[in-house]
């Protein structure tokens, strides 16, 4: 027969030890859930698709020294030999690596003039063959043609007349109904018309710490820069062979410039979440911590309260309890302790949850997760008091007898 | 009844082995009052502990209301102390933190009987003993007299057939302890079989048999009934 209100009135004549234990617990679970809140967080972060046919992409770039150097004949030049090369699906000339955290952003609106509201977007200047040369889909609308790139100088501050942009930014930009955005003139630079030829399922910014990062646009641009970004695509597994052939082939056919930082996307992505995986693997290692420091102080608070009590089980066993009964007061009275502390954990851990949404603009914390912490600790708090009910289940009966 | 049979009791460590009992007999009947005396390290506690199946013994044969203790196992032997056997201790052995009513509640927990019946037995027993008015009081809110009243009233509350009592009146001033012989001898009187181990040769003058351990046997034998004692004195 369960010992509860026995349990409840001797805990509530001897708190401080239970209540801090319950404290404790009730602080692992609002610290427990949070992390565990975060980490799953940012692993949804990292688990976000780029767009990109990430497998079998790399990039590098081409710094130009030369004086007198002809940028656009190279480029095309260039441009040719990369697409040529057996193995290669397409490649391009490209301003900025998607993850790879520098980048260009620009805004658009619905309306000319400089106060009107704007969405903030990540630009990639490429040209008719992005597409093909980074993977993307296209899901409305259509392609740019080999007429609508443009050359664009140093410093030059007009824009393309066409774009395509991803469909996060068009849901954005026309939330009623995303695939409309086809056809529509939206302007840059506060003034300058832009239509919307097309729409790709996906391409993130090269910020993945920006809440717009699924907000990105393609202009049909060539930049006849000295420094820029080559962007190549291979056929399924043959990425890491054809890196080092490009390089080289890039590096001997014009001794004017260097080709530097050949990459793949696979690392550009490790390295832009290098530092979501330290902090997950920092939290992961505080909540398994403070988990067993809560698990060692269940232990050290029943070994203690057992040996304080040795001659009472004693008693206990004397006045009938089999060992069963005993060990089951120590398991209940842990529970008890708990399902207090468990209680008090709830309550912290939302509200910690809602500081961090409104102080981080995070969403709010799954019932699933706080259900898993919940269980998580009763599980932690049993298992933890099993050795000490034991040992208490142990005493000898004769302990009651005993003069000491 | 109570039947011991050549029992022995040793205790066995790495190179010594003490005979604590040595072919030990005894018979207690059904409404005896046995006291039981003897030298400290005689053996009287290792008898009283395998009386009240707190301890086993190695080897004899000892039947407690013909049930053979020595084929039972550590539950049966759990189940069999709450059914049969009422403890009373030098200590008192209350639970501190538990308040009178909760103290004699916990043997009929162990048992299993319902909240009205053991509201029923816990009454009754606490108003047996004098205390019923102060059954919200702690253990520590009580004299050493009432703790022991209270002790009785938790090893009367399930009916036992044998209340065994380990130097009931060792930690108690004469006054006190008479007072609680007395509840002992009433007790008897309503049919409860009572065995007591006691220094005190007074006291133990006062039940209806002494024997006296002596080496881990029964030494002596005395078969004089108090009320044959008072009518010599």
């Amino acid at each position: 027969m369960l010992e509860t209100g026995l349990i409840l009135r001797a805990l509530a004549r001897n708190k401080i030890g239970a209540l801090l234990i319950a404290l404790q617990i009730a602080l692992t679970m609002t610290i427990m859930v949070n992390a565990i809140f975060m980490i799953q967080d940012r692993q949804q972060q990292m688990q976000r698709k780029s767009g990109l046919d990430e497998k079998n992409s790399f990039y590098l770039t081409n710094t130009v020294f030369g004086q007198d150097y002809n940028i656009q004949a190279h480029l095309q030049t260039d441009l040719h030999t990369i697409r040529n090369t057996p193995g290669v699906v397409d490649a391009i000339q490209i301003n900025a690596i998607p993850l790879s955290s520098s980048g260009w952003s620009m805004a658009l609106q619905h309306e000319p003039g400089e106060d009107k509201d704007a969405v903030g977007t990540a630009i990639y200047m490429v040209d008719d063959h992005a597409i093909n040369s980074m993977g993307l889909t296209l899901v409305a609308g259509a392609n740019f043609q080999p007429e609508d790139v443009e050359l664009r100088k140093e410093g030059q501050s007009t824009w393309p007349a066409k774009t395509i942009i991803t469909q996060a930014f068009a849901e954005n930009l026309y939330p009623d109904n995303w695939q409309s955005a086809v056809g529509k003139t939206v302007y840059i630079s506060q003034t300058q018309p832009i239509q919307i030829i097309g729409i790709v399922a996906a391409l993130q910014a090269p910020w993945n710490g920006w809440n717009g990062v699924e907000r990105s646009m393609l202009v049909p641009f060539q930049r006849e820069s000295k420094g820029s970004y080559y962007f190549i695509r291979t056929e399924a597994g043959r990425r890491d062979e054809l890196m080092p052939i490009i390089e080289k082939t890039l590096a001997e056919s014009d001794k004017k410039r260097i080709i530097r930082r050949v990459t793949t996307i696979e690392d550009t992505r490790e390295r832009s979440y290098r530092q979501h995986n330290a902090t997950n693997k920092i939290l992961t290692t505080v909540v398994i911590t403070l988990t067993l420091i809560t698990g060692f102080g269940i232990v050290g608070l029943a070994i203690f309260s057992i040996n304080r009590r040795t001659k009472q089980i004693g008693t206990r066993r004397a006045l009938g309890a089999t060992k069963g009964q005993i060990m089951r007061y120590f398991m209940m009275e842990n529970f008890i302790i708990s399902t207090f502390g468990i209680i008090i954990g709830c309550f912290g851990a939302v509200a910690l949850n809602m500081w961090l949404v409104n102080t981080f603009n995070l969403s709010p914390i799954s019932f699933q997760l706080v259900a898993f912490g919940v269980i998580t600790l009763f599980i932690v708090g049993q298992l933890a008091v099993l050795y000490p009910a034991r040992k208490a289940a142990m005493i000898a009966p004769a302990t009651a007898t005993r003069t000491i | 009844m109570l039947i011991m049979k050549n029992i022995n009791k040793i205790f066995q460590t790495a190179d010594i082995q003490t005979h604590a009992l040595r072919d030990f007999c005894l018979q207690v009947n059904e409404g005896d009052f046995v006291s039981v005396t003897g030298p400290s390290g005689s053996g009287k506690t290792t008898f009283l502990n395998i009386a009240g199946l707190l301890e086993t013994f190695s080897n004899g044969e000892f039947l407690l209301d013909g049930e053979d203790v020595g084929k039972l196992n550590d539950n049966g032997r759990s189940r069999m102390r709450n059914e049969k056997i009422g403890f009373i201790f030098q200590g008192f052995n209350l639970i501190p933190d538990l308040n009178l009513y909760d103290n004699v509640d916990v043997p009929l927990r162990y048992r299993g009987f319902n909240a009205k019946e053991r509201k029923f037995r816990i009454e009754q027993n606490l108003e047996r003993v004098g205390l019923a008015s102060r059954m919200k009081h702690l253990p520590s809110q009580l004299s050493g007299g009432q703790q022991q009243r209270v002790a009785i009233a938790r090893a009367l509350a399930t009916d036992p057939r044998f209340l065994l009592a380990d130097e009931p009146t060792g930690n108690l001033d004469s006054e006190m302890a008479q007072s609680v012989m007395s509840l002992l001898e009433d007790i008897n009187q309503q049919g409860t079989t009572i065995i007591m181990v006691t220094h005190d040769a007074q006291l133990a003058q006062r039940a209806k048999r002494t024997i006296q351990v002596k080496d881990g046997k029964v030494s002596e034998l005395e078969n004089i009934s108090r009320q044959h004692n008072q009518a010599i004195a």
